[in-house]
């Protein structure tokens, strides 16, 4: 009975061929460029991460990644955290094919599963741009204007 | 006394971003996780009532545990007693326990604490864990970031003990403790834009530097202005010079110049 029930949820779950082609990040808790090279180089130790472009002015970092890779998130901000900053931004790029996305149901894209906060049960398609919304992933005023739940390992709250 | 709140206030008004890697004091910050610096403190002090020049020599290894929690070691070389020697060396942790961040900006304490060990023999009033006396001590910073200024103020409680070689601590274990407490101000000069981790950065700061004996109730009051440039985005240069206001403690040598040379590899272990 309980494989059943498990066999149903996994078919109503929805699963995509989608995949993460970049992140903007933004750090805060820092004025220099020493401070941005810190996290600049702390980025690039990441074994998924192909390329980081930093802008100092606007302390964010555009980072790539190899293909095929699994993209860690949780990753990406212990670096930034162990670099002595925080995140206040963090906008992923993420390739939807034909998905469609309601508000609150779970996405699963590879490792990971999206709630979206704001979808209005559209049909998605090609490279989007969404913004992770959770605890760390931004400003803690942000987070405390609409907290939502502790997630679980690789679950994400996000806005389209 | 006037001629210094004249300077500062000057020095506030000057438009800038702020930088907070203070010359004569540590911030609330520490440098990242996994990281190593190396730093070389030079001090070409004055002595008083002679033409002699007391030079000290420190070099330090800072390594960066993890995000909250960083430790030094360091040597202690001078020529204060004739020779150029070793004269010990410290150890020294911080640990940050509140961050608060925005963009460009930052409110961060942290707590630290100091053991040195120093041989060579005592002729100053004034207590000193970092090249001077054997001793412990313990304190607390708070940093404050904010775009154009970069803010910092610490409290230290020191305990100095007989330092080694035989050479006790000669003003009676009534007037072994001390009470030091730091004001630190700093501005990002240059560049006006940031294009790149190869521009060279240019901060002021000026600092107060304080210490009242718990037993005697003596004091100085020190006033340390400084250059810093950091080169790509890795390297650093302090030049500095610290200079008594008032003081009714006995020092040695307490005005003189400054120089600090510090490179951090960032990333060296995991």
């Amino acid at each position: 009975m309980k494989k059943i029930f498990l066999f149903i949820a996994i078919a109503f779950s929805v699963v995509t061929n989608a995949q993460v082609t970049k992140v903007s990040l933004q750090a805060s808790g820092l004025t220099c460029s020493m401070c941005s090279n810190s996290i600049n180089k702390a980025l690039k130790t990441l074994d998924f991460v192909d390329k980081v472009e930093a802008d100092i002015k606007k302390y964010t970092f555009e980072i790539s990644f190899k293909s095929n890779s699994t993209v860690d998130f949780e990753m990406i901000k212990k670096k930034v955290e162990g670099a002595g900053f925080t995140v206040s931004g963090f906008v992923a790029s993420i390739v939807f094919n034909n998905v469609q996305v309601t508000n609150n149901q779970p996405i699963n894209i590879g490792d990971k599963i999206f709630y979206f906060v704001n979808a209005g049960g559209q049909s998605v398609n090609g490279v989007k741009e969404i913004k992770i919304i959770d605890k760390g992933f931004v400003s803690l005023k942000e987070f405390k204007s609409n907290p939502y739940p502790n997630s679980s390992p690789h679950t994400y709250h996000a806005t389209l | 006394m006037k001629q210094s709140l004249f300077i500062v206030i000057l020095f506030l008004s000057l438009p800038g971003k702020g930088q907070e890697l203070f010359s004569a004091t540590e911030p609330a910050s520490n440098i990242a996780a996994g990281s190593i610096g190396f730093r070389l403190d030079n001090s070409i002090m004055n002595e008083i009532n002679s033409s002699k020049i007391n030079y000290h020599l420190i070099p330090e290894v800072i390594i960066g545990v993890s995000k909250k929690l960083m430790i030094q070691g360091n040597l202690f070389f001078s020529n204060r007693n004739k020779n150029f020697a070793a004269e010990g060396g410290s150890l020294y942790a911080k640990y940050r326990f509140l961050s608060h961040d925005a963009v460009q900006r930052h409110f961060r304490m942290a707590v630290f604490g100091r053991v040195s060990y120093n041989n060579s023999d005592i002729h100053q009033e004034e207590i000193n864990m970092y090249g001077h006396n054997s001793g412990y001590e313990a304190g607390a910073v708070a940093t404050q970031l904010l775009r154009r200024v970069a803010l910092s103020t610490s409290l230290t409680f020191l305990n100095a003990l007989d330092n080694g070689n035989n050479n006790k601590f000669p003003y009676g274990s009534k007037n072994n403790q001390a009470i030091n407490s730091t004001l630190s101000i700093g501005r990002l000069m240059f560049p006006k834009e940031y294009r790149s981790y190869k521009q060279t950065n240019i901060n002021l700061m000026v600092e107060f530097l304080t210490q009242v004996n718990t037993g005697s109730g003596k004091y100085y009051f020190d006033i340390a202005p400084s250059v810093q440039m950091i080169f790509n985005s890795q390297s650093r240069v302090d030049i500095g010079y610290r200079n008594e206001l008032s003081g009714t403690l006995l020092r040695t040598a307490p005005n003189g110049f400054f120089i600090r040379l510090e490179h951090t590899f960032f990333n060296a272990f995991k």
